[in-house]
């Protein structure tokens, strides 16, 4: 009781107007997956400067299933183009490996395979935000925010597993459209 | 018949862990923390330009090889391909637009192709000339008048010469 009464008054001030939320990044640990080493480098200084203190960065698909596999990670940032396995691959493992050990982990993909096909490849298969390369900190802040901050909820059907692809939800209150329902 | 589709409500545990109200940083970030950060990458920036030159060196010496190459022109044109998207993906985040605009043209011509000739050679070559002149130049930005006609002059010689 006294515990829950301490914590509402540190959430609102005594005027009852809500503080703003914060986001502490030294509680959260990353995972950067990228065969060029600046770019990872760059997302690392960024990360550092934010408080990230655990930051793991591999350069093959193949190594982040083994890094995923042995500790725990919050959120995956992932290179579209890498070889032998790109990052599609990584995604598909994550959201529907049989030995994938966490299928809602967010995965932020960063790439410079930005045109409509591949950001449209990314979302089919289940990735949670998608930011073009040449990026600025200010979209790569937001992404991060979206998926702590704000997570999406996740959609089981035949052929997809992953976040909600719909960001806009809109309310339809006409008549049911599908042949099935 | 396809199943409906099953929704799984938002998992709270990572909002829960870092999302307080007493530590940590704004969800909009404040305009010093920006500049802060874009520090973080302007400090980059000579790193990645000199990463940018050795891209140049090599494409220019695949294609000086070409013939050579062991795998033919597919070796070379995988090698341009991998390196035009890395200055795509690189220029504009240190600054250098046009470095970005020149890679995606170059990139976006040799998508897809699966052999080279003399023309194709040549076009390559003028796209790695023009990279180089904006490096060398240290042209920050879209550049100019200028430079808008040299991409758009890119543009028309890969819509004539991509599927020739």
């Amino acid at each position: 009781m006294f515990l829950a009464k301490l914590q509402g008054s540190l959430e609102r001030p005594r005027n009852g107007a809500r503080m703003p939320e914060k986001i502490d990044f030294s509680k959260v640990s990353f995972l950067i997956v990228d065969q060029n080493k600046l770019s990872t480098q760059l997302i690392r200084d960024i990360l550092a400067m934010l408080e990230v203190s655990r930051v793991r960065s591999v350069t093959s698909v193949e190594r982040a299933r083994n890094v995923m596999r042995g500790e725990s990670v919050d959120i995956v940032i992932t290179e579209y183009y890498m070889e032998p396995e790109d990052g599609i691959d990584l995604i598909e493992w994550v959201r529907t490996g049989i030995d994938s050990p966490d299928r809602m982990i967010p995965i932020i993909m960063l790439t410079a395979n930005s045109e409509e096909e591949y950001v449209m490849r990314a979302r089919d298969r289940g990735v949670t935000e998608f930011l073009a390369k040449p990026f600025n900190v200010e979209g790569l802040y937001r992404r991060l925010v979206s998926v702590i901050a704000r997570p999406r909820a996740f959609v089981n059907i035949d052929d997809y597993f992953g976040p909600d692809r719909r960001r806009r939800q809109v309310t339809y209150d006409g008549p049911d459209r599908r042949r099935t329902d | 018949m396809a199943r409906r589709a099953q929704i799984i409500p938002p998992r709270p545990d990572l909002r829960r862990k870092a999302v307080n109200y007493t530590k940590g940083f704004d969800l909009k970030l404040s305009p010093a923390m920006v500049e802060k950060l874009e520090q973080v990458v302007h400090k980059a920036r000579d790193n990645f330009t000199t990463d940018i030159a050795g891209r140049l060196v090599a494409m220019r010496k695949a294609l000086r090889e070409i013939g050579e190459a062991e795998g033919g022109d597919k070796s070379v044109l995988a090698l341009i391909y991998a390196n035009s998207l890395e200055i795509k993906g690189a220029g504009g985040t240190i600054g250098y637009d046009l470095l970005t605009a020149i890679g995606k043209s170059l990139n976006d011509f040799v998508t897809g192709l699966g052999e080279l000739d003399r023309r194709r050679t040549d076009i390559i070559d003028l796209h790695i000339d023009a990279l180089y002149v904006v490096l060398a130049n240290r042209i920050t930005g879209r550049g100019g008048p200028t430079e808008a006609a040299v991409l758009k002059a890119f543009s028309a010689v890969r819509a004539k010469f991509k599927d020739d």
